[in-house]
């Protein structure tokens, strides 16, 4: 049976190389995903599909007297 | 006359003794929990339901041939359950947020301390007359502190099955506990200027970025962690399962009736776990308390380190979400984006979030590994 201090040291021992081992593993993972977004990198399509429908809804959002017609509309269904 | 005595030596109101009937109170306690608080009821229900199946006198659950102890002897002794529900979580994840910022990897990294420090605080407990915890607990309690239920099942499994229950329990007590202790760290340790920091919206990311990164991650575990390849890879095995799209069918079972099912036994096992005589021992207490200081730890490491990204980035990184870097996958993000708006009512940070979230999943998976490494 070892001391407790004697366990205490080993413990810390397998703190420091714990963390270490897991940063060091993880930093090489985020490297690799660099490279692979340098390789891979999305496509050039999904972002101008993006900004075509945000437009598009922009312009709906941003019609005020469609949006009055559909309020009035509401009101008098409502009101019957 | 004779019969009726026999009859009731077999009753369980003869064979009652105390301890049983405390921890069929404890499985109470956590079915309440579960069905009244809502507290992770898919776990603590099957747990507490278990528990109480396994303090019956003379039903013989637990017993060689008893369902409760073939559902052990077979899920969990083997590690196989912890493994199934690992790939079921691998298909159920979305590594988008992660592969859009990898740098949030070093938050699931840094909230990795508080494993490694509990280590050390498992051990110095043994000052404390009554403890005596050898290397192999230490590290098998400490694991609770990586907020990962399936990882620290999986380890307690393997290097101190006789404390399983009460680090099951704690782990997916604590897990439930995430909205309660975490908000009270992270607030201490950031300044409400901190907490309203927006962060920019995420990059796109590719089908094939997605799909290469589990191979990858499997790449880098074969080469440097082979202790770890068995809860990683069958992780991955899920997450490429969902990404690649072309078997939706196995996806989808993996993440709902595979997971489901095994997470029936998975509960009812460790439940058998929660016998008296195994349960209601001094280390129990020792094992609850490590585990909350374990998660706090985590949680606090993960902020300091997120701060300290924020300071080096100047300003761009809220050091709110390195709380998400202990795993509880989701809740560890939600309650940072609840916390997150509660400082800036306009600041979400959910999405960023979950990427040292599932960082932190990959994180806690490495640091079994290399505890099972050194001391399997």
């Amino acid at each position: 049976m070892t001391s407790i201090s004697e366990q205490l040291s080993d413990a810390l021992g397998i703190m420091v190389m714990g963390m270490g081992l897991v940063f060091i593993f993880l930093s090489i993972l985020i490297i690799g995903i660099g490279i692979v977004a340098k390789l891979f990198p999305p496509s050039v399509e999904v972002p101008t599909l993006a900004t075509v429908s945000s437009n598009a809804t922009e312009h709906t959002v941003l019609d005020p007297k469609l949006v009055a017609a559909i309020t009035s509309a509401i009101h008098q269904y409502r009101a019957k | 006359m004779e019969g009726l005595l026999a009859f009731w030596a077999e009753t369980g109101v003869a064979n009652f003794t105390g301890g049983q009937l405390l921890m069929m109170a404890v499985g109470c306690l956590l079915l309440f929990l579960a069905i009244i608080k809502g507290f992770e009821p898919l776990l603590l229900l099957p747990i507490g339901f278990g528990a109480i199946l396994a303090n019956i006198p003379n039903a013989g659950f637990t017993d060689e041939g008893g369902l409760l102890y073939y559902a052990y002897h077979v899920g969990i002794e083997t590690g196989v359950f912890p493994l199934l529900i690992f790939m079921g979580v691998g298909a159920l994840t979305d590594f988008g947020a992660l592969i859009a910022n990898p740098k949030t990897l070093l938050l699931g990294a840094a909230a990795q301390f508080g494993i490694f420090s509990t280590l050390i605080g498992a051990i110095a407990l043994n000052w404390v007359p009554g403890f005596e915890f050898s290397m192999q607990d230490a590290a098998a309690i400490a694991i609770i502190g990586g907020a990962d239920g399936p990882t620290a099942i999986f380890l307690a499994s393997k290097l101190a099955p006789e404390l399983l229950g009460a680090i099951a329990v704690a782990a997916y007590s604590y897990m439930a506990l995430v909205p309660l202790i975490q908000p009270p760290i992270m607030k201490l340790l950031t300044t409400k200027a901190e907490r309203e920091i927006k962060m920019e919206q995420l990059r796109e990311v590719s089908k094939k970025e997605k799909i290469i990164f589990p191979l990858m991650v499997l790449g880098l575990t074969i080469l440097f962690l082979p202790a770890a390849t068995p809860l990683i890879g069958m992780f991955c095995l899920g997450n490429l399962m969902r990404e690649s799209g072309v078997v939706d069918r196995l996806s989808k079972t993996a993440q709902n009736e595979l997971i489901n099912i095994v997470t029936i036994f998975l509960g009812l096992a460790v439940g058998s776990k929660l016998s008296a005589d195994q349960f209601l021992r001094i280390e129990t207490l020792g094992i609850l308390i490590l585990g909350a200081v374990a998660f706090s730890i985590g949680t606090a490491s993960g902020v300091l380190m997120a701060k300290l990204m924020s300071k080096l980035s100047g300003g761009k990184i809220n050091p709110l979400i390195g709380a998400a870097g202990v795993s509880a996958v989701p809740m560890a993000a939600r309650v940072v984006n609840k916390v997150g708006l509660e400082a800036n009512n306009q600041n979400f940070l959910l999405m960023h979030a979950m990427g040292p979230n599932v960082a932190g999943v990959l994180g806690s998976a490495v640091a079994a590994g290399v505890l099972l490494a050194v001391l399997g």
